[in-house]
């Protein structure tokens, strides 16, 4: 079995600083394998290892995407292999552009049999990527995975379970397939120093953006402004503290006034 | 393209009026695809002009439908296509999205028509930024809020069967919840509680603060995270849960940005701070400034509980 | 010169990083701390994820680093605040490598490698702590056999141990540099007795006295040549020196941030108390002496690296850990207050932890005497 893990090299918005007009300065981030995305690395490896199979991880982004440090964090988390597409033409594309490049890239791979991705980026956190990879593949996409197994023998395809407001939903499922873990479908093993020591050993290929057939984008955006969210609109009542007993009173009594409480 | 329409793809989710309100913004005709029940069919039949049914799904998840979909709304090249945020939604969006070649826009805030141009106010990043987005060229392809479900109306469309080809998968099971974890999003008070807390004991203050309140308790990310005094399904921030309380109560909790991205939609927010120039308080509806170890047991009792 | 890390060291630390936030809350060092029990099940974890054999010899299962490495993760460890959490274990291994039978290696290092401690060192004595020339436990050997008695004191993880590492003198051997002889002895053998001591430092680490009582082992418990004890206990004490250091740096770093962020939040008098003069001289002095033992720290392992001879280098930076983590931890209590003191305030255990410091591993005092020692004779 041929399983492919679509990842991300990110920055944590946790440490971004947001100007008051909205901007945001990403330079103290720390660039890592995104959030949840080594929950799909460990579903992918336990698959491969119960059938055999090989994990490829697959990124794609701006040039910066591709160093040493980046490479060695993802292949020391139980890939086989590792293909990027590293090009700023690609800084700051969208989720449908980054889908069309991925799936270009799950074509060249070839014969992949399952695309596993995380819940979702850690900086954009849309969840959305995984399915218009899906979508741009024609195949099936599943989000909400919480586990995925090989089919009974006899039958093809894999089984998986998805956690949904209704319950725990299991389908049988053919392949090819697009599936994205939950934030917690497993706990991810943490990569050894004989990992670490082994990923610099591991093939990495390079694909050339210009190479892979992807088509233009259908629709523009531009942005026309941006803004530091919320906060603005609420205007504070601020009891003094100092006796504790009257600023509760005060506030409980504003509260029940407004129809909050 | 075709201007006056604007077109919502539903997944076998009757819970669709966030649908319809933003697209009856961006259409004077709204027409419906839907892939699941005849009757979720039929109850969104009553909010919108048109219906486009793929006929009973059977064992098919909503997501085998959704090369159909991509296929039925490109044919037709609205000017606007929305969905759902939920795992359903986004599929049928993510095949609508690739099949127009056109970026799925989540964390929309609000719509606008600017001339023949989609205007989506959204929050980008997890919520730290706001960005107002103009659409050009293309349909713009939204994933909002699903909103309430609709009811089956009188006045209903017409519902148009449509021969789908879904692709081969089969649900052959579904076990029900069972699993009783916290549901902050449904709390209608919900009391975070941040580093201003100084031991894993006094949890149940802010316990205490809740009960009185009705409310669940909920946490900034170091107390889930760095010292682990919260489960993490109680940790509201960026990476974390966001919530839309009628109230919440921030206690100890400084008001970074990254917390506060998670209770923005809260109706009344109140602070409690020893530190008056705490960002909470800029943030906020009403605020204490003072010690939450006197704060918190004098308002549990103003409330009428036991501190 | 470069500071700083590479690659591999990085993601070695976000690995441990990861494990620490999973496997070693606050929650868990404080619970341990107030019920007095080792860190199993974070022992356990660390093995799992392979940090149990940092250092070993490839052919012992084990994947060579340098000391960089294994300071950096050893400081980063004790900065959750978990004291002795990690770094010993390797100067068990190599004790047992350099010297043991391969019969003493299997078991030592099979014990190492399922995340178990394999043996406490018996060295100190009611009477003989650094003057070792005071020791009294004998051992007699006799028809293949040796048999010891004795007392052995303060011996720290002794509960946790399956095996003492024990240092035992011949009692017909005159000369006491030559009379001392290392042994691996099981502690559940007949005659083995011990009684735990209660501490108000480290009640994450069991100590005990250890009484022999006529032991009669096989002379195959001989760790290394009859009479090299010593010899063979000094080879590391150099690097259990560093590993102590990177300890104190590490739990001396926890103390500052703690202390930082409370100056940060706690307001008097209308402001927060770090506004004020006082509080901020004691956070600067505070962040030199991190960065003074950082620097000591890495800069000693580099020696150990470049195999530029330590001469009494260990014995330097280890005093001055120790001494600049507890002027921190001090500091850092006196900041909080009244609050640093109560239990439950991560700060009040960082506190006694390092306060043991100045003692394990040799005291301020002796350090002194190794290095004012070496400093004359390189001067003479």
């Amino acid at each position: 079995m041929k399983i492919v893990v679509a990842y991300k090299w990110a920055p944590n918005p946790q440490d971004a600083d947001v100007a008051a007009d909205g901007s945001v300065d990403l330079g103290r981030a720390k660039w890592a394998v995104s959030e949840y995305d080594p929950v799909a690395l460990e579903l992918a490896r336990q698959l491969a290892d119960a059938t055999g199979g090989e994990v490829i991880g697959l990124t794609v982004g701006a040039a910066g995407i591709d160093t040493p440090l980046a490479r060695k964090a993802a292949l020391s988390r139980g890939l086989d292999r590792l293909v990027l597409v590293a090009d700023d033409a690609l800084d700051g594309a969208d989720g449908t552009r980054v889908a069309a490049v991925l799936a270009a890239a799950v074509r060249g791979i070839g014969d992949v049999d399952v695309v596993l991705a995380g819940d979702s980026s850690v900086d954009v956190a849309a969840g959305q990527v995984a399915l218009t990879l899906a979508g741009t593949l024609g195949w099936l996409g599943l989000a909400a995975v919480s586990a995925v197994r090989v089919a009974d023998a006899g039958t093809a395809g894999l089984v998986v379970e998805r956690e949904l407001p209704a319950g725990t939903a299991v389908v049988s499922v053919p392949t090819p397939v697009v599936l994205a873990a939950t934030a917690d479908a497993v706990v991810p093993r943490v990569a050894g120093m004989k990992d670490i020591l082994a990923a610099a050993k591991k093939p990495v290929e390079v694909l050339s953006l210009a190479e892979l057939s992807v088509a233009e984008p259908g629709a523009v955006l531009t942005t026309l402004a941006t803004a530091k969210p919320g906060g603005a609109e609420r205007t504070a009542r601020i009891f003094d503290g100092s006796d504790a007993a009257a600023a509760a009173t005060e506030l409980v009594g504003a509260l029940r006034q407004s129809g909050a409480l | 393209m075709n201007a006056a329409q604007s077109w919502i793809v539903v997944a076998d989710d009757a819970a669709a009026t966030g649908l319809v309100e933003v697209a009856r913004t961006l259409g004077t005709e709204v027409v419906a695809v839907v892939a699941g029940r005849r009757a979720v069919a039929e109850a969104v039949a009553g909010v919108v002009d048109r219906v486009l049914w793929l006929g009973e799904p059977g064992t098919a998840p909503v997501e085998a439908f959704a090369p159909d979909v991509a296929r039925l709304v490109a044919e037709a090249a609205p000017r606007a296509v929305v969905g759902a945020t939920t795992p359903g939604g986004r599929a049928l969006l993510g095949a609508v999205g690739a099949a127009l070649r056109s970026p799925v826009l989540a964390g929309v805030e609000r719509v606008e028509l600017a001339g023949d141009d989609v205007v989506v106010t959204r929050s980008v990043l997890g919520g730290i930024s706001q960005h107002r987005t103009a659409v050009a060229g293309g349909p713009a392809v939204l994933a909002v809020d699903a909103g309430a479900a609709v009811a089956v109306s009188d006045t209903a469309a017409a519902v148009e069967e449509v021969a789908a080809t879904p692709l081969p998968a089969q649900v052959v099971e579904v076990r029900p919840t069972t699993v009783a974890g916290v549901d902050l999003g449904a709390a209608r008070v919900v009391v975070g509680v941040g580093r201003g807390l100084k031991a894993r004991e006094d949890v149940a203050l802010i316990s205490g603060l809740a009960g009185a309140l009705g409310g669940e308790v909920a946490c900034s990310r170091p107390l889930a995270e760095g010292v682990d005094w919260l489960p993490k399904d109680r940790y509201i921030g960026i990476s974390g849960q966001r919530v839309s309380p009628e109230l919440y109560v921030a206690v100890g909790i400084s008001g970074q940005l990254q917390h506060m991205v998670g209770v923005r939609e809260a109706k009344v927010i109140v602070a409690v701070n020893s530190d008056k120039a705490a960002p909470v308080f800029a943030q906020c509806d009403y605020g204490i400034v003072g010690d939450l170890y006197q704060v918190v047991p004098a308002l549990t009792a103003a409330l009428g509980g036991t501190a | 010169m470069d500071f700083g890390l590479t690659d591999e060291q990085q993601l070695l630390l976000e690995s441990l990083d990861e494990l620490l936030e999973r496997e070693c809350p606050e929650s868990y060092i404080a619970d341990l701390d107030l019920h007095h029990q080792p860190p199993t099940s974070f022992r356990k974890a660390m093995h799992e994820a392979g940090f149990m054999s940092l250092g070993f010899p490839e052919e012992y299962g084990g994947t060579p680093v340098d000391a960089i490495t294994l300071v950096l993760l050893a400081a980063r460890t004790a900065r959750q605040g978990l004291n002795n959490g990690y770094g010993l274990e390797l100067l068990q291994a190599m004790d047992i490598i350099e010297f043991g039978s391969d019969e003493q290696k299997a078991e030592v290092l099979g014990l190492l490698s399922s995340g178990d401690v394999p043996f406490a060192l018996g060295f100190t004595e009611p009477g003989a702590g650094s003057d070792n020339s005071a020791m009294t436990t004998s051992a007699v050997h006799h028809d293949g056999l040796v048999t010891f008695n004795g007392t052995k004191t303060l011996i720290t993880n002794a509960l946790q141990s399956k095996y003492l590492l024990l240092m035992a003198k011949d009692p017909a051997v005159e000369d006491p540099r030559k009379a001392i002889s290392m042994y691996l002895v099981p502690m559940d053998a007949p005659g083995v007795t011990t009684n735990r001591l209660d501490k108000i430092v480290w009640h994450i680490s069991d100590s005990c006295e250890i009484f022999l009582d006529d032991v009669t082992l096989p002379e195959s418990c001989l760790v290394g040549v009859k009479g090299n004890g010593f010899k063979q206990l000094m080879r590391n004490f150099e690097m259990e020196r560093l590993v102590i250091a990177s300890q104190c740096l590490g739990l001396a770093e926890c103390a500052f941030e703690d202390a930082a962020s409370y100056a940060a939040q706690r307001v008097q008098f209308g402001r927060p108390i770090g506004e004020f003069q006082l509080i901020q001289q004691k956070l600067t002095d505070m962040a030199i002496k991190v960065e003074n033992m950082r620097n000591f720290v890495f800069r000693t392992a580099w020696m150990l690296d470049q195999h530029v001879p330590l001469k009494s280098q260990g014995a330097l930076c280890k005093r001055y850990c120790a001494m600049a983590a507890f002027e921190v931890a001090d500091e850092a209590m006196q900041i909080f207050g009244g609050v640093g003191v109560t239990v439950g305030t991560r700060v009040s255990r960082l506190w006694r932890d390092i306060r043991g410091h100045r003692f394990g591993g040799g005291t301020d005092e002796i350090m002194v005497h190794i290095a004012g020692r070496q400093i004359v004779k390189d001067h003479s």
